[in-house]
């Protein structure tokens, strides 16, 4: 595992402290490991390179 | 005006423009904002409003743009909105989304990946910020070599995150279609 150092919003790292009080995580490290996980898991770079491509077919030779 | 004298009119188009914060904020940061003016209509939800007045308080204020503001509210479509919360997009994004179910023969602006991967799911079409600058050439809004240069300040102007080497090919291939 990495340890990593960031900042983050205040409310943000309220509303996880939250989760974990309720008993939903075992601790705010756990929630951000999770979200970082489904951030990448739908941030793929073949999937941002196939958008970026679409654009520029359709900014070059688009019917509109 | 061409070079014979006669003057060329462009329609704007008809199409209408469903708008996230990103597009506005990275085409204001590049100067080129004005190219919106092109969509019929722009329509904002009070999010979206809310987040570029924080990050670019000139770009609306500043801007000949206008655009429609409107409620967003939360998504009726169960299946759109259970996909928002899946992809974990942020409010101002599935406010956008709830104004695309309501106007789904609009253009959905977005740069983010998330934000686009769902609206193509929903059937919506969707585009983001290089988009709109290529398209920009071919709407006579900017000639190519204004567009080139757009495209290669992009790392320097603008906080619209691109790799590099893909960059690098449109601004080649963009050089290709224009012989330039």
């Amino acid at each position: 595992m990495k340890t990593i150092q960031t900042q983050i919003p205040e409310q943000v790292y309220k509303k996880a402290i939250a989760l974990v009080r309720e008993g939903w995580f075992r601790d705010e490290k756990e929630i951000f490991s999770e979200a970082i996980r489904r951030f990448l898991d739908t941030h793929r770079p073949e999937l941002m390179e196939k958008f970026i491509r679409d654009d520029v077919e359709w900014g070059l030779h688009g019917g509109d | 005006m061409t070079s014979n004298g006669a003057f060329t009119v462009v329609i704007k188009s008809t199409l209408r423009a469903v708008c996230d914060a990103g597009p506005i904020i990275h085409l204001d940061e590049l100067n080129c904002l004005d190219l919106l003016i092109d969509f019929q209509e722009i329509l904002l939800c009070d999010r979206v409003w809310k987040e570029v007045r924080r990050y670019r308080p000139l770009a609306l204020k500043d801007s000949d743009l206008s655009f429609t503001l409107l409620p967003g509210g939360i998504p009726g479509n169960l299946p759109l909105l259970t996909m928002c919360q899946i992809f974990m997009l942020d409010a101002g994004e599935t406010e956008t989304l709830s104004l695309m179910e309501k106007n789904p023969q609009a253009i959905f602006l977005t740069d983010d990946a998330s934000a686009r991967l769902v609206a193509e799911q929903m059937g919506f079409k969707v585009h983001g910020t290089i988009g709109i600058l290529l398209r920009s050439i071919r709407r006579r809004q900017r000639k190519p070599e204004e567009v080139i240069q757009i495209l290669i300040d992009i790392p320097l102007k603008s906080t619209l995150y691109i790799k590099s080497s893909l960059l690098g090919e449109i601004i080649l291939r963009t050089k290709g279609e224009f012989d330039l």
